[in-house]
């Protein structure tokens, strides 16, 4: 019982591999944030995949993680928006599709036969708007590119791109601008071709049960006042984001309409 | 200055006639220079072995490390997966200089490349390159600028792909000339130390000798110098007690060369003795027979005849003396050598050996071709004229002849003065005809008038010759070349 009170007391936090992850010191200080703000112990839970840490937070092991806004749209009945980041004073952002930077294209259907860079399988901006946009086409990204591959990291998409292994790649667009902030050697060596329309901005999301829970809402509040805290601000400038909102579901139903677009072709 | 240039020139060609002090520091170089070269090639050779070594070890620790960590990604065909470890292992191999690396699938199709612009995925590798590779282990080839090695990826004994690196080789080839460099420059520099300390060592080295020549050299031309005594003093062992040797060999041959001056004086006085004697017997002859006429006048003095035929006789009797008389003031006149040589002078060396001319009744051959004054000091020529003569005289059995040819040429005058006696003893005659002042002969009481004789031909910048004469005795030619008219100018 007194151990089950322990955990109770612990939020397990999900991070996905979004570009910033590996950095050490953000994961200090956006633990020690938190740990702060919510007078809880907080573990911050890495996994290579979306996939596994939306399956370890709908499966309830974690009270909340920052997910994609695709895993979120595919588990809308069992999972509940906790906070949406804030980038340039919106909650939206873009997928990229870049190539390398001397590669002269002027359309997308030129990429036909590339050999193609996706971040990951369950990426919204890595995967899933290239799909949706080859979808209108009613092609599958198997039947319009010779070979794909995921590199399981928006910032490896740039990589393979940039070195030539792969001759373009789905990208997330707050990732590649960020990372040409900081990495313009790197992204220098790629370009855009095409910028989709505005999307929901990866949320951070909690399972339905956990919303009952009261470490949520206290998870909420520390994301939501982080724009308040000097701590916080640190954290949020490494991330070059503006703050978190509370936002409605509703945010995501263009993802949504991508995603059945997407499954509605036959296999 | 020709002729020194051109010995020079053939030492030059010669490396056996070098000085010492060049031909120690080119032996030191020539050892150095090969010393360096076995040195150079043996460090450079186990450069290469080390290096190549080591490339061995790094490639194969590359190829190991790669091969464990990408098997799982090969076997999955994860194109990102092989591209992301083989681009970390760039930096984790940084040593190895990594080129570029290639890993293929079982069909030889590239999964991934380090330089994907190059080996595009999901494309055959080329056969050529493939080729490049060999065998097995790591070739460092000087000519070529890469190393090549590859390794194949097996899972649970099956060839599942292929590893293939390219290294670049230029920095190992870059540190091995610059140890080359190294080396040679180092060796260089040693060897022209060493010959320059070489050089310097010898050169004090031989100092003594050097002494030594240069004392031998002057005594060529006058009396032999000593060695000063400080200079003996700053030199210890060998060469001090060489140079005390020689210093003691120098005392012992001025000490001769002065007794054979005081011998000459005597002998000056021996002969003047007899020139005495001679004018006293030249004087006693016919003062004998004007006392007769003397005593003729005084007992019949009365008588005309008597008186006519003594004063005849008186008056023959005292020019005899008179013309004695006058041809010794003649000769012996002090006239600081300073008058000119004229052929009465030679003439007049008639009246002076008579007495010996007589005394052995000797034949005298008188050939005097000398005219007009001649550009000679007549008081030294006549001495030394005299004394061949008197040498003759002495030389020659009774009853035998003597001659005297003088003549002149337009740049010399030439005396010939001949016996018949036994011959000139060959020590005497290479003393005479040797051009420089050496020892003079002891031993031989003849030897002093040839001494001052070959004296005063060298004062006077002639040459003594004794050529071969065919009917027995001796020739003696004195060749003596007038002053030069610059030279009595200036004086």
């Amino acid at each position: 019982m007194a151990k089950a009170e322990a955990s109770e007391k612990t939020i397990s936090f999900g991070l996905t591999p979004v570009f910033l992850t590996n950095d050490l010191e953000l994961l200090t200080k956006l633990k020690s944030y938190l740990e702060r703000a919510t007078g809880r112990t907080v573990q911050l839970v890495q996994r290579r995949t979306y996939e596994e840490i939306t399956a370890l937070l709908v499966s309830g092991q974690l009270q909340a993680a920052w997910i994609c806004g695709y895993p979120f749209v595919q588990y809308r009945d069992r999972l509940s928006l906790v906070a949406v980041p804030v980038w340039n004073g919106k909650p939206l952002y873009r997928s990229y599709l870049i190539i390398p930077r001397d590669r002269e294209m002027t359309g997308v259907e030129e990429l036909k036969g590339d050999l193609h860079a996706f971040s990951d399988p369950n990426s919204n901006s890595g995967y899933l708007v290239t799909a949706a946009l080859l979808a209108r086409q009613k092609l599958r990204p198997e039947q319009f590119f010779r070979q794909t591959f995921f590199t399981y990291g928006h910032r490896n998409v740039v990589r393979a791109v940039a070195s030539g292994l792969a001759q373009s790649g789905s990208v997330d667009g707050y990732v590649w601008e960020v990372m040409s902030e900081i990495e313009p050697e790197l992204t220098g060596r790629t370009k855009v071709l095409r910028k989709s329309e505005l999307l929901g901005f990866p949320p951070i999301a909690c399972a339905n049960t956990e919303w009952e829970r009261d470490s949520v809402p206290l998870l909420k509040r520390a994301l939501l006042d982080m724009r308040h805290d000097p701590e916080g601000l640190q954290i949020l400038d490494l991330l070059r984001l503006d703050g978190f909102s509370s936002e409605d579901a509703r945010l995501f139903d263009t993802i949504a309409e991508e995603m059945t677009l997407v499954m509605s072709l036959p296999a | 200055m020709t002729g020194m240039t051109g010995r020079m020139f053939t030492a030059a060609t010669k490396p056996l006639s070098w000085p010492i002090t060049v031909k120690v520091p080119m032996l030191v170089v020539l050892l150095m220079v090969i010393v360096s070269a076995v040195i150079t090639n043996r460090v450079l050779a186990r450069l290469a072995d080390t290096q190549e070594r080591h490339l061995e070890q790094l490639a194969a620790a590359y190829l190991d490390g790669l091969s464990t960590s990408l098997t799982p990604s090969v076997l999955r065909e994860d194109i990102w997966e092989v591209f992301d470890t083989l681009d970390r292992s760039r930096e984790r191999y940084r040593g190895l200089n990594v080129d570029w690396a290639v890993v293929t699938d079982g069909n030889n199709r590239v999964l991934a490349a380090t330089d994907p612009t190059r080996f595009p995925s999901d494309r055959t590798l080329a056969p050529g390159i493939v080729a490049q590779f060999p065998g097995a282990g790591v070739e460092l080839v000087e000519q070529l600028t890469t190393a090549y090695a590859a390794r194949p990826l097996t899972y649970q004994d099956r060839e599942i792909g292929h590893i293939y690196a390219a290294a670049d080789i230029r920095p190992l080839l870059q540190e091995r000339s610059e140890v080359f460099a190294t080396l040679a420059l180092t060796n260089a520099i040693l060897t022209l130390i060493l010959a320059v300390i070489g050089y310097c060592a010898v050169r004090r080295m031989v100092q003594p000798i050097r002494i030594l020549t240069l004392h031998l050299d002057r005594s060529t031309q006058g009396p032999i110098e000593p060695i000063a005594e400080e200079v003996v003093g700053s030199h210890g062992g060998e060469f001090r007690r060489l140079f005390t040797r020689y210093n003691g060999l120098a005392r012992a041959v001025n000490e001769r060369e002065e007794l054979a001056a005081k011998l000459a004086e005597e002998e000056k006085l021996a002969s003047l003795g007899r020139l005495a004697s001679g004018l006293a017997h030249e004087i006693n002859n016919p003062l004998g027979g004007m006392f007769n006429a003397l005593d003729s006048l005084r007992r019949h003095g009365d008588r005309e005849t008597v008186r006519t035929t003594s004063g005849r006789l008186l008056e023959q009797g005292l020019a005899g003396i008179r013309d004695l008389v006058r041809s010794t003031l003649a000769v012996y006149r002090d006239d600081s050598g300073r008058r000119r040589l004229i052929p009465s002078d030679i003439d007049d060396l008639r009246l002076l050996i008579e007495p010996e001319i007589k005394r052995k009744r000797l034949t005298l051959h008188w050939t005097n071709d000398l005219s007009g004054a001649l550009e000679l000091p007549a008081a030294r020529m006549r001495d030394a004229v005299l004394n061949v003569l008197l040498n003759a005289c002495e030389a020659s059995p009774e009853d035998t002849a003597i001659s005297l040819r003088a003549v002149a040429d337009a740049q010399a005058a030439t005396f010939e003065i001949a016996d018949s006696g036994s011959g000139l003893p060959p020590h005497l005659k290479e003393y005479l005809e040797q051009p420089d002042t050496a020892v003079a002969p002891f031993g031989r009481r003849s030897g002093l008038g040839l001494w001052m004789v070959k004296r005063l031909c060298q004062e006077l910048g002639g040459s003594i010759h004794v050529p071969e004469k065919g009917d027995g005795g001796t020739l003696i030619r004195l060749v003596i070349p007038f002053e030069s008219r610059e030279l009595k100018h200036v004086a």
